[in-house]
């Protein structure tokens, strides 16, 4: 196919194939004569661009020269990789002179163009040849049989390559070997060619058929082969390309005849051995195999002869030839359709008058047809055999699941004839495997969850932590698996307990001591100031107006002393009042703490405290509430332009075991795209997401959208690492998310294993006949087969009783059938009535908890759930299942609200976060919801005292649950029954002279809630009714002091004839004379009990 | 570490082409000069040939996959001027089309992404450019984008659907409005951009290599904000474009490397981070992405094994 064309009757020099863009230069021929007869001449420099659809050349220069040439080549001398226009042009003169002229100065338009000349030839230069090893060096052949070796770098004295051939004769050809630098071969019409070693300074060897009829006008060496070399014949009589081989040099090796007429010129492909041009008197352009003599392509050309002929050094499809009649075309040999070219300009033509109608004729204009015939001629096929330039020899393409598919085909060496060689045609699969670090610990990861080794594995992360922060995050998850993880986080947040606890302790020894010693005698002024008024308001029982007075006298501490004695409303209004005028720096802390009001603390506190504020919230908050308080510091936190502070929110929902919003504020803190820093985000996204399973009973397997791209982001890196079975596991499963279903579908399949029960829905997508039109995005997903596989993220609800249960097993009464507690009976479905009061108390939970099976198949992803294989399930051990071993915070109680503080001291933080009281939300079901109420509710703690009794409980506890299906709870029934005995055996049972201490305080408890009416009297007792385990907990342990245990029973005589206040008397003086860390669980209760009976009368 | 888990022996006899898995992973196609396409299953490091495909009368010079969305369907282009897909029909492959619509050998062939449905685009040494959309019951449209590259398409490869970013932008799912897009390199040393807005149009022309383009690999998309391509070419140079989608439409190049012979065939991993470049001299060489931006390179993989050198891939991650 034609490419461009240049009218011009020139020799043509193509750039060096270094030279980018390529330059095609011609020189005006000394042979022939253009039609107008000028003997101008001139040097021309044109530029092959492609991409200009047009058959023009652009011209780039033009020199006006006083030469015509015989020869032009253009040589890369000097010439460095990068340089846009550089080499040397060379030119055989007329007059026996070559001339090296510089392409760069002639397309810059200089004047002095010209390097060197020199004319040391007798007569036309008609031979010129490069060097392609020395480039510097130049081969020359003239009349006379004179042939000289140039050097460009000493360009004025030429060598010799040996003694002139005898009889003098033409030199019309002359080549350089392709393959050994020191070898040239000339050869001149007479036919005969010589064969030059310029190491030996003499010919090796001379060619001839002795013919006399091989006129030579081509000779071209190998390009591979170094003993090879054809010769062209322009002779009619012999119209004939010879294939010599020196080692055979008797008879040529092959003769290729398919030219009719002369051969005018010939040009060996350097860019495939395959191909050789050559043009001859019968018009003709072929391409042949001169291995074979096949003619691979004829050039579609006019009837002109063709006097020269070049391949372009740069692109080995394209070749310029110069014909007679005045041109020179530029030809690919790739075939191809001139199509294109007409329907461009068509294009554009109609594109300018536009397609609608240009005239107004009120027709638009038909579409342009281009004639058929054209059409016909247009096509140029390609040449019969495919280049070896296209012909990709090596391949390498990554597959899914990291893994590479890799060819090669070893280089044939190209002997005579380049016959296949047996070879092995071998394909390579093979897994790529960049991110040792990252499998590394995601390994460990895995088996963090698998062994379940939470605490060791957060240990080893706090261990390794490099930052204070990432210190910090690893040791707030790791409390989370651990006893007490409130309290512990305010360890982490900087407020040791035990320090504040001694803090409290010596206030409260100075009050103890202060206490006794009030009592003398005092007078009852009546006197008419406040005194006196105050006097008469409490005489009279009047205890508003006596608070009144005393906050009008600026007296709180009276006023408040007063109104709790006159009950809460009065006490809760005194609060506020105070409150109103207190002015101190802490107030609106206590305002908050007194007033539960957390979310004020929470919203308003100056960001620069939130560790105070998370510990306020640690230390108070109700369960119910805690997440959101915890979620609401750390929004604030996230919001705040600090990007410190933004950091540190990632604490806050840990503490609230908030996955979603960890994902969200780690990401933006965090460049997730890489591995490594996914893999962090990913370790404790999986660490917390156990945790909030393993304390929150919540159902952690419902995945958020944020999550669910960087877990899916994160399977498909462990699936580019190789790791498919790793990435099905930490692949969210519950999602109908396309994406996310599609990547699981891939990952089975990759495993190779034929999915179990793939047969009917075989791949996620509807399987598509195309319909008309566009098709839109896949559809049919959701038919999607539920893929089992090993998986962290459970199908199946966590079963309310495993997590409820431990925590309200009645511990106090160890023989108690664990049959006779609802939650134990019923398994899981439905959920104990306990559960469902606290679950309906908090509205948190109330969304998350699995309240009954219907709720939990809304979850699921509409499509039946298909029976599983019986064996196919392997779960690793289900973490989703596992007994609670710590405390659970939706039973979490606030501590006793503050109603008196000076005679309930705040004690021991820890045994207020310790101590759980039925608080507000009790009252509304706990009556009807525990036929027992007087059975110690919830009992966390003595789980929390043999935490190793659980971890130690049997897999057996743990295991069958996994293959429990949601709508089987009777296995795990089973379960609870079989391990309820190894349970109780922990607790020992309160010796017996102690026994009716617990009786006869449940007792005076119960009597109380059977008077109280007001629910808050009656939260109170119930709180009491759960503190007072400690006790029981101690005289089981028998760890009290005699004195301590003595005083105990004093009190329970004195209960016994309802003779409170000396109970109460009692009291104070074990307080004041025991050690305080001894008695500070359950004796301030102790005396709230008292005090209510006393108030009550029961 | 690069290590073979899987050697085929295709029994070709000719050169191999091409070489590409499936979706899955677990069949293998090949192609080569000896005028056959074959498939393998290769699961669990076996090789089972499921097909031995006759109907190429030259050398089959690639060979894609189709989503299986569409069944089991498989794309050959050959130096005999056809594209032919093939099609499992109760487990047996059979010609299902064959486009002849080429004046010169077909060089590249790649199914659109399977948001978009059954499209295939193949560039020819014809420097057309045809894209053959299925139309339902056996029926192909053609459209074809003449003169793309003048003396020959060597290379086709399509924008993945996702609008990058749209990961993070629309996580509800809403389809943003894909435009359809490809990218070919060919014998005018170029790479263009074809769009689709209405009709099949040149968007953009990408200059930097000096002599052929070889091939060019559109990265997948990883829901970052910008697009990639890698490009090979004649003059031994890799390079890697990317556009910042939502600034602007401006493609720069950054050289990978300059190898010292052609480069023929680049792939990206699916995760878009890891390239491979397969040259002259049989040279398989993977690079990635360092921190700071550079490209390095992490293994050379000789005959399927390699070593992976681990300073790239440990990049400092640990400050929060």
């Amino acid at each position: 196919m034609k490419l461009k064309e240049v009218d011009r009757t020139a020799m043509q020099a193509w750039s060096p194939a270094q030279n980018h863009p390529i330059y095609l230069a011609t020189g005006t021929s000394a042979q022939q004569l253009d039609a107008t007869f000028s003997t101008n001449a001139s040097l021309e420099i044109f530029e092959l661009d492609l991409s200009d659809p047009s058959l023009d050349m652009k011209s780039c220069a033009t020199f006006s020269s006083s030469h015509r040439y015989h020869k032009l080549i253009w040589g890369p001398y000097k010439m460095d990789s990068k340089g846009d226009v550089s080499g040397v042009l060379i030119a055989g003169g007329e007059n026996g002179n070559i001339i090296l002229y510089d392409p760069s100065k002639i397309i810059a338009g200089d004047k002095e163009v010209v390097i060197a000349q020199n004319d040391k030839h007798t007569g036309p230069v008609r031979a010129l040849d490069v060097n392609i090893f020395q480039t510097n060096l130049v081969a020359s052949g003239a009349n006379e049989s004179e042939i000289y070796i140039w050097d460009l770098n000493n360009f004025a004295t030429p060598m010799t390559p040996g003694a002139k051939t005898q009889p003098p004769e033409d030199i019309s050809c002359i080549a350089w070997n392709r393959q050994v630098q020191h070898i040239l071969a000339s050869a001149s019409p007479s036919g005969r060619a010589t064969v030059w070693d310029l190491r030996k300074n003499e010919p090796i060897i001379k060619v001839s058929d002795h013919s006399n009829r091989m006129h030579c006008s081509g000779l071209a060496w190998h390009p591979d082969v170094a003993t090879q070399m054809v010769l062209a014949s322009e002779d009619d009589r012999l119209p004939v390309i010879q294939m010599w081989d020196l080692r055979f040099a008797s008879s040529p090796l092959r003769v290729l005849e398919n030219h009719a007429r002369g051969i005018l010129a010939i040009a060996w492909s350097m860019a495939d051995p395959e191909l050789l041009l050559s043009c001859g008197k019968d018009a003709k352009i072929l391409c042949s195999n001169p291995n074979t003599g096949e003619v691979l392509y004829e050039l579609p050309t006019n009837t002109q002869w063709c006097f020269d002929i070049q391949w372009c050094p740069r692109n080995p499809a394209v070749l310029s030839a110069a014909s007679f009649d005045g041109r020179i075309s530029v030809y690919s040999i790739m075939g191809g359709s001139t199509d294109g070219l007409r329907q461009k300009q068509v294009d554009k033509l109609s594109s300018s008058f536009g397609n609608l109608d240009p005239f107004g004729t009120g027709q638009p204009l038909p579409p342009l047809q281009i004639p058929q015939q054209t059409a016909q001629h247009s096509i140029v096929l390609p040449l019969k055999k495919p280049p070896k330039w296209i012909r990709r020899p090596v391949g390498a393409s990554f597959s899914f699941g990291g893994k590479l598919v890799t060819f090669e085909n070893v280089r044939m060496p190209s002997h005579q004839g380049a016959e296949q060689q047996q070879q092995q045609h071998h394909v390579f699969i093979s897994q790529v495997v960049t991110e040792k670090e990252f499998l590394s610990r995601s390994d460990q990861l895995q088996q963090a969850v698998q062994s379940q080794g939470f605490i060791n594995y957060c240990q080893k992360k706090i261990d390794a932590s490099q930052t204070e922060f990432e210190k910090n995050v690893w040791s707030f998850l790791k409390v989370n698996f651990e006893d007490d993880s409130r309290g512990k986080y305010l360890e982490l947040l900087g407020y040791r307990k035990e320090d504040l606890g001694k803090k409290h302790i010596k206030e409260e020894k100075e009050e103890s001591e202060f206490l006794p010693s009030s009592g003398g005698t005092f007078n009852i002024s009546v006197s008419g100031d406040i005194d006196g008024l105050i006097t008469q308001a409490l005489l009279t029982g009047n205890f508003e107006s006596a608070v009144d007075l005393c906050l009008h006298d600026n007296r709180m501490a009276d006023a408040i002393i007063l109104a709790i004695a006159g009950g809460q409303e009065l006490l809760a209004r005194t609060q506020k009042k105070y409150f109103a005028k207190s002015q101190s720096k802490i107030t609106r802390l206590i305002t908050a703490v007194v007033m539960k009001n957390w979310k004020e603390i929470v919203e308003s506190c100056d960001l620069k405290n939130w560790r105070e504020a998370l510990a306020a919230v640690l230390t108070y908050a109700k369960p119910d509430e805690f997440s959101a308080l915890c979620d609401l510091l750390g929004t604030r936190l996230e919001n705040e332009g600090d990007s410190l502070l933004q950091t540190q929110a990632c604490l806050c929902y840990i503490c609230a075991g908030n996955v979603e919003k960890l994902v969200a504020c780690w990401t933006k803190a965090q460049d997730g795209s890489h591995p490594l820093s996914l893999q962090d985000l990913i370790e404790k996204v999986v660490i917390l997401r156990k945790a909030v399973q393993l304390t929150q009973a919540m159902d952690t397997s419902t995945v958020g959208v944020l999550l669910a791209a960087k877990m899916s982001q994160y399977a498909n890196l462990l699936a580019a690492q190789g790791s498919i079975a790793a990435a099905l596991a930490f692949l969210p499963d519950n999602t109908n998310q396309p994406n996310i279903m599609q990547l699981r579908d891939r990952l089975c399949r990759a495993q190779g294993e034929p999915v179990a029960g793939h047969e009917s829905p075989k791949i996620p997508y509807e399987k598509q006949q195309l319909p008309k039109g566009r098709p839109g995005p896949v559809a049919g997903h959701h038919q999607m087969p539920r893929v089992q596989t090993q998986q962290y993220y459970p199908h199946v609800r966590i079963a309310p009783t495993v997590t409820t249960w431990s925590n309200k097993t009645p511990t106090a009464l160890p023989s108690h059938p664990p049959a006779a507690s609802p939650s134990d009976t019923q398994g899981e479905n439905p959920p104990p009535p306990g559960f469902i009061m606290h679950g309906n108390v908090n509205p948190n939970a109330a969304g998350q908890l699995p309240t009954s099976p219907g709720h939990m198949h809304t979850q699921v992803p509409p499509y039946p759930q298909p029976q599983r294989p019986q064996n196919g399930w392997n779960d690793p051990p289900a973490l989703n299942r596992v007994p609670k071993k710590k405390k659970m915070p939706e039973n979490f109680m606030p501590p006793v609200p503050i109603t008196s503080p000076i005679m309930n001291p705040l004690g021991d933080p820890q045994s207020q976060m310790l101590q759980q009281q039925p608080s507000a939300p009790v009252p509304l079901s706990s009556q009807s919801s525990f036929p027992q109420p007087h059975l110690p509710g919830g009992q966390p703690f003595h789980g929390v005292q043999q935490p190793l009794g659980q971890t130690g409980m049997p897999p057996s506890f743990s295991k069958p649950n996994i293959e429990g299906a949601p709508g089987a709870p009777i296995g795990n029934t089973f379960q609870h029954v079989q391990s309820l005995p190894t349970k109780k055996i922990t607790k020992k049972p309160i010796p017996d002279e102690h026994l009716i201490l617990k009786t006869t305080f449940e007792d005076l408890i119960q009597r109380c809630l059977s008077s109280a009416t007001d629910p808050q009297t009656k939260r109170k007792l119930d709180d009491a009714s759960k503190r007072l385990e400690f006790l029981y907990d101690k005289l089981r342990e028998q760890t009290l002091s005699p004195t301590i245990t003595s005083g105990l029973h004093n009190i329970a005589r004195s209960i016994e004839t309802r003779n409170y206040s000396e109970g109460l008397t009692m009291h104070t003086h074990i307080v004041s004379t025991s050690n305080f860390s001894e008695t500070s669980a359950f004796m301030p209760v102790l005396k709230v009990v008292l005090t209510q009976a006393n108030k009550l009368g029961v | 570490m690069v290590s073979v888990i899987n050697t085929v022996d295709t029994s070709h006899e000719d050169m191999i082409h091409d070489a590409q898995m499936d979706y899955y992973g677990t069949r293998l196609a090949t192609c080569s000069s000896d005028r056959s396409v074959k498939i393998f299953d290769v699961r669990n490091g076996g090789q089972i040939l499921i097909a031995d495909l006759r109907g190429h009368e030259g050398p089959v010079w690639q060979v894609a996959w189709a989503h299986p969305m569409y069944g089991n369907i498989l794309a050959s282009c050959s130096y005999d001027r056809k594209v032919i897909i093939w099609r499992e029909e109760n487990g047996t492959w059979e010609k299902s089309h064959e486009h002849a619509g080429h004046d010169s050998s077909v060089n590249s062939v790649c199914w659109a992404p399977h948001d978009y449905g059954l499209i295939l685009a193949c560039g020819s040494s014809d420097g057309a450019i045809s894209l053959l959309t299925y139309t339902g019951e056996g029926q192909w449209e053609v459209k074809k984008i003449n003169n793309a590259h003048t003396i020959g398409c060597n290379a086709v490869s399509w924008a993945p659907a996702v609008v990058p970013g749209s990961l993070i932008d629309h996580p509800s799912g809403q389809k943003p409005n894909y435009i359809k897009r490809f990218a070919s390199g060919g014998c005018d040393n170029l790479i263009k951009l074809e769009e689709e807005d209405g009709q099949w149009k040149e968007e953009q022309k990408l200059e930097a290599h000096s002599d052929w383009v070889r091939d060019v690999a559109w990265a997948p998309s990883i829901g970052l904000p910008t697009s990639t391509i890698a490009s090979c070419s004649q003059d031994g140079r890799v390079f890697i474009w990317t556009c910042d989608d939502a600034s602007s439409n401006t493609w720069s190049p950054k050289l990978l490397h300059k190898f010292n012979d052609v480069v023929w065939h680049v792939s990206w991993s699916i995760t878009a981070n890891i390239l491979a470049v397969s040259g002259g001299d049989n040279k398989v060489t993977l690079w990635k992405e360092s921190v700071d931006g550079q490209w390095v390179c992490i293994s050379d993989v000789n005959k399927g094994q390699g070593s992976v050198s681990a300073s790239v891939t440990e990049g400092q991650q640990n400050e929060q």
